[in-house]
């Protein structure tokens, strides 16, 4: 028997296994390659678009690339969504959207006669794997790129459009400072410095909350984000966040420790600015800890699922949204016939629209652009001035890339969400 | 916030108890998953990466078995109803049944054709049939959206409270005029609620009301809190308590079956040595079996209360950071040894609750495994793990 060499040999192994774990487990916020300048920028954005959006002009540094021009008989654009990994839902959503986008484009007549082809790979919700599905759309020639839902990703993404000078058009990431890496990063949502202080205020002044803890996935810069942009409008209004937790997606499935901290210090408001994944299963152990508050969050809770994993202790609580479809809006009811007719079913999320959204956009300002090159193309994007989106109306001239948007305040009931309040920008 | 500067700083001894008793209840999936690596190491002394996508394996069938049972999305709209404790045990064992399977499969497939091999080889196997299970399981499980458990499967929900101080009564006057006074607000804003648009888009009026009703509604939670708190009580949550439960109650069964029987001596001897005991008559294939059926038995358990209790949706990533976590666990108990196993896995989730009770929760993997670091650098054969020197 070699009992010695064997446990030795066993025990390095674990330790690799440990010491690999290690670096991802420190604050992860600054994901991108942009680490440090990251940071100094979130707070100067901050103070600029929570007061509304700035009207100036471009302050952002463009790509010094040159980027893709088409060729052939097709104007290829890239589309990166999670179509496989915990953020599935969104990215069959966002795929669905997209699709639906370019081949309406197309029956309309496409570009001059021109038909837009579609790229679409795979980031399987992982921020590495988005950044090569990128590079790899742009080596195939696609002039620009759409995606991603998560804002880990897109910031992997963007960095690597602004290296190729290629313009990207994120449909759901929501952090701050994704949009500051260069003029080519656009999005066609709001932000967490709007759909964080949206839920603050609704807390504060439309459930009276005073007394908030906070839980933050510490894995999402998504989440961090979100977290910081709540507080900062909550304890400005006068409330308090007696607590903020901690954990990582995917790993932690048992959130009782945190859950039994926060229960300490009495809080009435529970903000769980992660993804649906967990905030399900936070909600329950919540309920079974004995804490009895109200749930609120960001728009990382939309999915169907939240209802089976979160049960009865998730019923009653408020997300920040960012359509419906029972709006009445034309776009709305016209998109949801569309969806109906392809693909025999509603989008399970809002990312269905916002894809979309962020395909009609990309191919709308191809036909605006003075020629068929990625820069021409991020120019025509930059002008966008009223464009009627499923989600609203989006704007992105003179605004960094970042639209002013509507925000709605959803509730979750047995069956699914029912429409609280809008939000419209600049009415914090 | 300085209690993030200084995380020990803030430690409350009120909640040390209740926070013990969740990472127990923590360390019991730990245990029942890092005693598949230990049992398999034992006989094989091989590293069996598979088993977290075992685990996986497990939870969807627990899933797939809910949803036979009548609890599946669909018809649980359709009908409210209760359940027992009948469809947690067919669950239970669905999910030991078909893991064990899969585990000898797995042995059968991937594993034995390779025993002749340099062991490097059949760890590389090992990631391989891990690799196949979580990319391959995608194409033909349901994880999108991913879908979870419904909690009414359970009927033990809620936890057992232990009453350690009672609550005191003097503000409990107090209580009933505030509450009173509340009741009376949330009236006479409900009232107003008639005339109005919505809940959330109120008029002058209506938003004077629901201010006075919030005021009232402030003051009275203020109050049932100081109540809440001048008493300590300890929940004991169902789910935990049963996970626990079963652990043990497997331990000792693994423990008498490995001991005290024929099938266990004859294990026994092969994990001391895998030839000699082939020569004198032991059919090491039978033997190398049964280790993979309970393992993979166990870590079925393991997955389908987890995926009940606590309920967090499936992806056939499910298994991924628990796997990592026990194998951690089955190392720092020592790795073969059975009670070690139990051992590392509590020592690993108290150490991981003890670090969030020092409001440390974001460094709480990272410490986990500085002590792993810490006890392997001191003891490198684990808690209980053998240290004899080696005779050539």
């Amino acid at each position: 028997m070699k009992p010695r060499r064997m446990t030795a040999w066993t025990s390095l192994i674990a330790l690799a296994m440990g010491i690999a774990l290690l670096p991802a487990c420190g604050p992860k916020t600054d994901e991108g390659g942009t680490t440090g300048g990251d940071t100094k920028t979130t707070g100067s954005t901050t103070s600029g678009a929570s007061s509304g959006t700035s009207g100036t002009t471009s302050s952002r540094k463009a790509p010094t690339a040159s980027g893709n021009t088409a060729s052939g008989d097709t104007i290829k654009i890239g589309l990166v969504a999670s179509l496989n990994g915990e953020l599935k839902p969104w990215g069959d959503d966002c795929e669905k959207g997209a699709r639906l986008a370019v081949e309406e484009f197309n029956a309309a007549g496409g570009v001059n006669g021109k038909k837009i082809e579609l790229r679409i790979e795979d980031s399987a919700s992982k921020a590495e794997q988005g950044r090569s599905a990128t590079d790899k759309l742009i080596a195939e020639g696609c002039l620009g790129i759409i995606g991603e839902v998560a804002s880990g990703i897109t910031l992997q993404m963007a960095n690597s459009c602004f290296d190729k000078g290629v313009p990207i058009v994120a449909v759901g990431a929501t952090r701050v400072d994704i949009t500051d890496i260069g003029s080519n990063v656009f999005r066609v949502c709001y932000t967490d410095d709007f759909q964080g202080p949206v839920m603050a205020k609704f807390a504060y002044d439309d459930l009276g909350l005073r007394k908030v803890a906070i839980m933050t996935d510490q894995a999402q810069p998504y989440s961090t984000g979100l977290s910081d942009n709540f507080r900062k409008k909550f304890v400005e209004l006068g409330g308090e966040i007696v607590d903020e937790q901690f954990y990582r997606s995917p790993e932690d499935k048992q959130f009782g420790p945190q859950l039994q901290q926060i229960k300490e210090k009495a809080p009435v408001g529970l903000f769980l600015s992660g993804y649906f994944t967990e905030v399900g299963a936070i909600a329950r152990q919540a309920k079974e800890a004995g804490l009895n508050v109200k749930m609120l969050g960001g728009d990382g809770w939309d999915s169907a699922e939240l209802n089976t994993s979160g049960g009865a202790a998730i019923v009653g609580g408020f997300f920040c949204n960012h359509y419906n479809n029972e709006e009445a809006r034309p776009e709305v009811q016209q998109f949801l016939s569309k969806w109906q007719a392809k693909y025999n079913s509603k989008p399970a999320t809002t990312m269905g629209a916002l894809g979309y959204d962020a395909t009609m956009l990309v191919c709308d300002a191809l036909k605006r652009a003075s020629a068929l090159d990625s820069k021409a193309l991020t120019d025509a994007i930059e002008a966008t001035e009223n464009f009627p989106g499923v989600s609203g109306m989006i704007t992105l001239k003179g605004n960094n890339g970042n639209p002013p948007k509507r925000a709605l305040v959803v509730e979750v009931t047995s069956t699914g969400q029912k429409f609280a309040k809008a939000f419209e920008p600049g009415s914090l | 916030m300085v209690h993030q500067l200084l995380p020990i700083a803030a430690v409350d001894f009120n909640t040390l108890p209740q926070q013990l008793v969740l990472g127990i209840g923590i360390g019991a999936v730990y245990a029942l998953v890092a005693l598949g690596y230990t049992m398999v190491y034992g006989v094989l002394k091989l590293i069996n990466f598979a088993h977290a996508e075992v685990f996986m394996l497990g939870a969807y069938t627990a899933l797939f078995t809910a949803w036979y049972l009548g609890f599946s999305p669909q018809s649980l709209q359709a009908l409210e109803r209760e359940s027992s404790w009948l469809n947690l045990l067919i669950m239970l064992l669905a999910s030991m049944v078909i893991c064990a399977i899969i585990g000898v499969i797995i042995e059968r497939f991937a594993y034995r054709p390779m025993r002749s091999q340099p062991r490097i080889a059949i760890l590389i196997t090992a990631i391989g049939v891990s690799l196949l299970l979580q990319y391959g399981g995608a194409l033909f499980l349901p994880v999108s959206p991913p879908p979870s458990i419904d909690e009414r499967v359970n009927p033990y929900r809620g936890a057992y409270t232990i009453t350690l101080s009672r609550p005191s009564d003097r503000l409990l006057g107090q209580k009933e005029e505030l509450e009173r006074q509340y009741q009376e607000s949330n009236v006479a804003f409900e009232k107003q609620l008639e005339k109005e648009k919505s809940r959330f888009d109120l008029s002058p009026q209506g938003i004077a009301l629901r201010n006075a009703k919030q005021e009232a509604e402030r003051a009275l939670r203020k109050v049932t809190d100081e109540i809440a708190a001048s008493g300590r009580e300890l929940k004991l949550p169902r789910g935990q308590m049963i996970m626990l439960g079963a652990t043990l109650i497997l331990m000792l069964i693994l423990r008498h079956l490995v001991l005290y029987t024929r099938t266990g001596r004859a294990m026994r001897a092969a994990s001391h040595d895998f030839d000699t005991a082939s020569l004198m008559g032991i059919s090491v294939d039978k033997i190398v079996t049964v280790t993979f059926i309970i393992g993979s038995a166990l870590a079925g358990a393991g997955a389908m209360m987890q995926a009940t209790f606590i309920g967090t949706p499936l992806t056939t990533f499910y298994g991924v950071s628990l796997g990592v976590k026990a194998f951690v666990a089955a190392v720092l108990g020592g790795i073969g040894n059975i009670p070690g196993a139990v051992l590392g896995a509590m020592v690993l989730a108290i150490a991981e609750t003890l670090v969030v009770w020092a409001d440390g929760s974001k460094w709480k993997d990272a410490i986990a495994f500085v002590i792993l670091i810490a006890v392997l650098l001191f003891k490198p054969g684990g808690l209980l793990g053998s240290s004899k020197v080696e005779k050539v």
